[in-house]
């Protein structure tokens, strides 16, 4: 017999799972935006505010549960951490907004700011791995999956570093690029911490055990 | 300092051919609230009545293992059974207070003990009606009939009497479960504050009630101590799988 409890959770997985969709989407939308000046802004802006209002409704939906079920133990935890995931994915949203804005509020062309000693498809390719897998981790709920997020990061880390040390070394002329550059690559170091967070949320919810994915 | 006041080794218990407790060994912390839950069956209020050796009330009841309370055994031959039911009082289900009244209620186990009388005994049961947080509710009315007192102040009142003896550890079966939300939380409230003196060692099947009030979980089943531990972990994350489905309702 099931519990009262499942159908609650049946309702927040499934919100939580169309979340990570969403998420996905913006963020692949807002780098073909940036990479190939595709004018998405409006579309990505309209999808950030979507993930947001469903962060909210994740979030009264799992405080619904706690209040009428008192759920302990893996309940608990998957209750838990699927609040922090919905911000973990409102941020993607958010972060893939403000790529969006770069070119646009810098008043700069696309073309005038591609540099190839700069490994921007490299760390863009990375990050979007990193989204999908931390999505399909959390669908799955498999911690083996969740785990190879912590490899990824250091590669995204290592990434952005080399960036940051080229910028210096090798500026661009223009300033503008020099600062839309340095957003873009900040962005995607920073959808890149919210992944590992959402692999150490899986392990949480599978395994009671906190670790750290960074 | 933290110290272990109980300390249960190999405890088995039968009734005739029944093997109720089966190999329990775990240590009670001074000063902190245990909860033992289980399911109906699994030999909570067993485990709870062997510490002060009530079981041995019952006929058929069988015992082998060791309980120390400050580092003696309880089951020595040379034990005082009197002396230990003074040091480890109990409070029941439903609350059972003598047909007598407030003011009697209390005085009973000083008096029989023979430990205090007139000024002093007023003085005890003041004492303990104002711990179990009932005098303000009674101060007026001592000598009315304990039967007047609505459900949740019949069961302070029982706690007022066991502390009256001045006991150092409290048992208590089940001690809110005829009572509504306002009484329970009271009677909670009571039993955080009371851990502050005495080791308290709460029986109970309200899953939330052991999370708000213990310091300590163990769980029972079927005679076996599957998983004791600190009321955060138990909850959160408990070791055993049995742990796990019990707490979720996914049996029992």
């Amino acid at each position: 017999m099931s519990r009262l409890i499942d159908a609650g959770l049946e309702q927040l997985s499934r919100l939580i799972f169309k979340m990570g969709d969403l998420a996905e989407k913006t963020v692949l939308l807002s780098l073909d935006c940036y990479m190939k000046g595709v004018d998405v802004h409006e579309k990505v802006r309209v999808l950030s505010e979507t993930l947001v209002s469903l962060s909210e409704e994740a979030e009264d939906k799992a405080v619904e549960l706690i209040a009428r079920y008192q759920p302990v133990a893996s309940d608990l935890r998957t209750i838990k951490s699927y609040m922090k995931i919905a911000y973990d994915f409102s941020r993607y949203g958010r972060y893939a907004w403000d790529i969006t804005h770069i070119h646009k509020r810098l008043d700069i062309k696309l073309d005038e700011c591609r540099f190839p000693w700069m490994p921007l498809e490299e760390i863009s390719g990375k990050v979007l791995r990193m989204v999908h897998t931390s999505i399909e981790a959390i669908k799955k709920h498999d911690v083996a999956l969740a785990k190879t997020l912590n490899a990824m990061e250091r590669e995204v880390d290592e990434i952005y570093y080399r960036c940051l040390d080229k910028l210096v070394e090798q500026p661009p002329p223009l300033t503008g690029c020099v600062v839309s550059t340095l957003l873009f690559i900040r962005h995607l170091e920073r959808i890149a911490d919210h992944a590992a967070y959402i692999g150490e949320s899986v392990i949480y919810i599978v395994t009671g055990e906190r670790v750290s994915l960074r | 300092m933290v110290n272990d006041k109980i300390d249960i080794r190999n405890l088995n218990v039968w009734f005739r051919d029944n093997h109720v407790l089966k190999d329990v060994s775990f240590k009670i912390r001074e000063n902190a609230v245990t909860a033992i839950m289980g399911p109906s069956g699994c030999g909570k209020t067993t485990l709870i009545r062997a510490i002060n050796r009530m079981n041995d009330l019952i006929y058929g009841c069988r015992t082998s293992g060791d309980v120390y309370i400050d580092g003696h055994n309880i089951y020595d031959g040379n034990i005082n059974v009197y002396e230990l039911r003074r040091k480890v009082g109990m409070v029941f289900q439903k609350p059972n207070p003598f047909p007598k009244s407030i003011y009697e209620n209390v005085a009973f186990g000083p008096r029989i003990h023979k430990v205090a009388s007139g000024r002093e005994l007023d003085e005890i049961v003041e004492r303990s009606l104002r711990e179990a947080a009932l005098w303000d509710e009674v101060k007026d009315r001592l000598h009315d009939n304990a039967f007047n007192l609505s459900g949740g102040q019949q069961q302070r009142l029982c706690i007022a009497r066991a502390l009256a003896v001045k006991p150092e550890i409290i048992l208590m079966d089940e001690p809110c479960s005829a009572l509504d939300p306002a009484a329970t939380a009271k009677i909670e409230a009571l039993i955080r504050r009371l851990s502050k003196k005495y080791t308290v060692i709460v029986v109970t099947h309200n899953l939330q009630q052991a999370a708000r009030i213990s310091d300590f979980t163990a769980f029972l089943y079927m005679g076996k101590l599957i998983e004791y531990g600190d009321t955060k972990s138990v909850f959160e994350n408990p070791h055993s799988e049995l742990t796990e489905k019990y707490i979720t309702g996914k049996f029992g």
